[in-house]
């Protein structure tokens, strides 16, 4: 596959204090947001079904649970792996929406990882970032 | 370029001697200070350098964390840790019953010398169901939260678009994202930025 660019946020996921306490282990029940893991728009067909990122012109691949990506930051540079364990991001809901670090831009979103995973490559203050996402 | 050190070598090594200068790690932007060191966890594995939970005491410069998964953690508190909650703050503002998510390097006792810690943020995806007076109701997985708008510091993302203060074209049933800090006694939030869709 080759690397696609979009916009990376986090969300969080397992047990989990204050409105994250509803989250639960996401579409593959092992998502927990301690460890290095992600939300992917294509899991199945009910999964395109809500986050159908087709409507952004995006052609994203099936990816299941546990398949493995890498993702990086492109403000910094920072990258990390992680494999699929929910569903998401919701990524019709935000077509056309742009990222930018200077000259680095993202558009649409197209992963979200763990706090654990986002904040080993930037500030969960921050919340939305460009990135790029391969398979190696 | 000098702001790829390793931040987290140097401030394990500063906590370990007890003294960390502030001046000497406060001052590097939020992405080159994450740029530096290289993910070494296992894809899919826990971060053993990554703490999410509630503060069930506070001794001295030192957290004692309750882990969601009832794991207890110590994370010690030094000049250079940056703190956030609603806005980077101090750690005076930090109290027990406070959540928070953790990161930092292992000492060898097991505490964890933390190099970032975001006291009660939360990112919240949702629709709007109501706009009212400096404050928005959220429908977030079927749970209604109030949101308040806190005056010189709520911002608002139109579609990618520069953030700015003025949150009023907010719509009832447009879906946002919320980066926030949440009330642990009420359990509101406030609003940080929010990310609204076209």
């Amino acid at each position: 596959m080759a690397a696609i660019r979009g916009e990376v946020s986090w969300f969080c996921c397992g047990t989990a204090w204050g409105p994250c306490g509803t989250a639960g282990g996401g579409a593959c029940g092992t998502c927990r947001s301690g460890n290095y893991q992600h939300a992917w728009p294509n899991t199945s067909d009910a999964c395109w079904a809500i986050t159908h990122p087709d409507t952004c012109g995006l052609s994203m691949s099936r990816r299941t649970c546990g398949f493995r990506h890498y993702t990086t930051n492109l403000c910094n540079g920072a990258r990390v792996g992680t494999t699929i364990a929910d569903c998401g991001p919701q990524t019709d809901l935000f077509c056309g929406e742009r990222t930018c670090c200077g000259s680095a831009c993202g558009s649409n979103r197209i992963i979200d990882l763990t706090p654990a995973a986002f904040s080993a490559i930037g500030s969960l203050s921050v919340g939305l970032r460009p990135c790029s996402v391969d398979t190696v | 370029m000098p702001h790829t050190l390793d931040r987290r070598r140097l401030l394990a090594t500063a906590a370990l001697g007890g003294v960390v200068g502030a001046t000497g790690l406060g001052s590097l932007a939020p992405d080159a200070a994450f740029a530096a060191g290289p993910a070494t966890v296992e894809p899919g594995a826990p971060d053993p350098n990554f703490v999410e939970g509630r503060i069930s005491k506070i001794s001295g410069h030192l957290l004692l964390v309750t882990g969601s998964d009832t794991v207890l953690h110590s994370i010690r508190i030094t000049d250079g840790t940056s703190i956030w909650k609603l806005h980077p703050t101090t750690f005076d503002q930090v109290a027990i019953g406070d959540g928070l998510y953790a990161r930092g390097v292992r000492l060898p006792d097991g505490t964890l010398a933390a190099d970032s810690v975001w006291v009660n943020i939360v990112n919240l995806h949702a629709h709007i169901a109501a706009v009212g007076r400096n404050l928005l109701h959220l429908d977030h997985k079927g749970q209604r939260i109030v949101a308040h708008v806190v005056p010189g510091r709520s911002a608002a993302v139109y579609n990618g678009t520069p953030a700015i203060s003025d949150l009023s074209l907010l719509r009832v049933g447009r879906h946002v994202q919320v980066l926030g800090a949440w009330h642990p006694d009420t359990n509101e939030i406030d609003i940080a930025t929010v990310y609204a869709a076209a």
